[in-house]
């Protein structure tokens, strides 16, 4: 394999990449499915703004915010049955129960171990010391504006965590799990060795969450976005879309098997930031996972960072084979 | 030994009578690629199978299975195969309610502790005094309701900073049960149904 010049590196010399948006397949079918698969993005992003906006303060809470969520990973469960982007990410009942457990985990165990030391404690630990006064005119913006500043702020420091677990072996080691995943489902996000999962949530957002109604329109903005990084799903998502936010064919790009093209399209939402710092490549990837596509159990989820950490740590400070002289 | 009487849990068994004048070479030789895959050992004697999965992928049709046996019998004038198949799969969603309902009980421990730790050290913390801001014009013009007023008791409103819920892990728990049916059912299944379709050719 030749691979692709992008910039200044080579894409897709050790397994097969798509790159250019002209290059991508389209969806098939007849013109319902095409107007349905072009515009559901969009269509779902408005709609929320507008609920979240205009939702009497009765409604506007978190618990809303949970059951519109899981309904729309029912829904999308039933989109990745209607349209797969590919045949080979099919869902299984085997990878469902997988993802699952990880979903579980995250709302479960993990929200035990945020509520000691995770962004929200750090964030309750500030506000009990600062002066309030001096925030107000954050508290004063639209709203919408106040939603998208928390919002990216997050995807601004997850970004950051994103692109140091690729480039630091100590933070790369509990992400390497996630990066073993060898196709893209709704729930794949959450799949990863528990350590990786607390460190991508920590941010700052959560520290201008002031009004309840601009947490709940930042946290959609995440929901009708950041979903479609893992997603069995070909969608036509317009011109637009694409530019600014982050899509399945970025994110497959970013776990294919290729090394160079998983080093590309870091942010969960916005891809913009990506663009920023010139980390972004446009394209999709089907062959996805690490050493050839190896499926990893969940025993060796949990423990590979450890394991793995362990070896290196030996191979670097262990005793030294005793050297034998050549007869 | 393992005991028949719970192995059900994890072991997937069946038989399927062989076409008349199938012999047990052909029907091994129809079921080869099945074994023919990433992670996949097999080994035949005679008219035996044994197969064993490490890492299988994740769309290998038999990756639900870790290791199995597959045997030709004879009964009567007809030959039988018959199969037992190991899913540690199954075993750990037959498992998974056991470790969420475990989970629920520890966030109970964890959220006596925390409410009483907090109880503690809410008499030394100031209580957070929010500026009271008006809207936004832009906000009112489009006519978003405005935000309600503090609570005069000091209560938290509902968010992101909501104490853990044990009944999040018990919802979890009853997923994986159901999940467990569905897949006891499902994969008895379609493991027949692909044996059947390699095999006829159905």
């Amino acid at each position: 394999m030749d691979g692709i010049r992008v910039g200044k590196r080579i894409i897709g010399a050790q397994s097969p990449v798509t790159i250019g948006w002209e290059n991508i397949p389209k969806v098939q079918g007849g013109p319902v499915k095409q107007f349905v698969f072009t515009y559901f993005q969009p269509v779902v992003l408005f709609a929320l703004i507008a609920f979240w906006f205009y939702a009497p303060n009765s409604i506007a809470k978190a618990s809303t915010a949970i059951g519109i969520h899981i309904g729309f990973t029912v829904l999308l469960l039933g989109l990745e049955w209607v349209n797969p982007r590919y045949e080979s990410w099919r869902l299984t009942w085997k990878e469902l129960v997988t993802d699952l457990f990880y979903v579980g985990l995250g709302y479960t165990l993990l929200r035990i171990v945020d509520s000691f030391i995770g962004s929200d404690v750090m964030v309750e630990a500030i506000q009990h010391s600062i002066h309030w006064d001096k925030f107000a005119w954050f508290m004063g913006l639209p709203l919408l504006l106040q939603a998208f500043l928390i919002s990216f702020l997050f995807d601004f420091g997850q970004y950051w965590m994103h692109r140091g677990m690729h480039n630091w072996y100590p933070l790369w080691l509990p992400h390497s799990v996630h990066h073993y995943i060898t196709q893209l489902n709704v729930n794949k996000g959450a799949v990863g060795n528990p350590v990786e999962l607390f460190l991508i949530g920590l941010g700052i957002g959560g520290f201008f969450d002031f009004l309840p109604r601009a947490a709940l329109l930042a946290g959609a903005f995440g929901m009708a976005i950041g979903t479609y990084q893992h997603i069995n799903v070909r969608f036509n998502s317009p011109r637009w879309w694409r530019f600014l936010f982050n899509t399945t064919e970025h994110h497959s790009l970013h776990h294919s098997q290729d090394y160079e093209a998983s080093r590309s399209n870091f942010s969960g939402s916005y891809i913009f930031i990506d663009r920023m710092f010139g980390t972004c490549v446009d394209g999709e990837a089907e062959l996805l996972g690490m050493e050839g596509g190896r499926r990893m159990s969940i025993r060796e989820q949990m423990t590979y960072p450890f394991t793995e950490g362990w070896k290196t740590i030996k191979e670097r400070f262990g005793s030294r084979p005793v050297a034998v002289p050549a007869e | 030994m393992t005991s028949h009487y719970i192995d059900w849990i994890w072991k997937i068994r069946g038989n399927l009578a062989l076409a008349p004048g199938q012999t047990g070479d052909d029907a091994f030789d129809r079921l080869d690629p099945l074994f023919r895959q990433s992670g996949t050992a097999h080994k035949r004697t005679g008219k035996t199978l044994t197969f064993q999965k490490k890492d299988q992928d994740a769309q290998d049709k038999m990756s639900v299975f870790d290791d199995g046996i597959l045997r030709i019998e004879q009964r009567g004038a007809e030959a039988v195969l018959r199969y037992q198949l190991t899913s540690r799969a199954l075993l750990f969603c037959f498992l998974a309610p056991l470790l969420f309902l475990a989970i629920g009980q520890l966030t109970l421990v964890v959220g006596k502790y925390q409410k009483s730790s907090h109880e503690a050290s809410d008499t030394k913390k100031p209580a957070i005094k929010k500026p009271d801001v008006p809207m936004n014009p832009i906000d009112k013009a489009l006519g978003a309701p405005a935000p309600d007023k503090p609570k005069k008791d000091g209560s938290k409103p509902e968010g992101r900073n909501k104490k853990p819920s044990a009944t999040t892990a018990y919802v979890f728990a009853g997923i994986f049960a159901a999940l467990y049916l569905v897949g006891r059912i499902l994969e008895d299944r379609l493991i027949k149904g692909l044996f059947k379709k390699r095999l006829f050719g159905l």
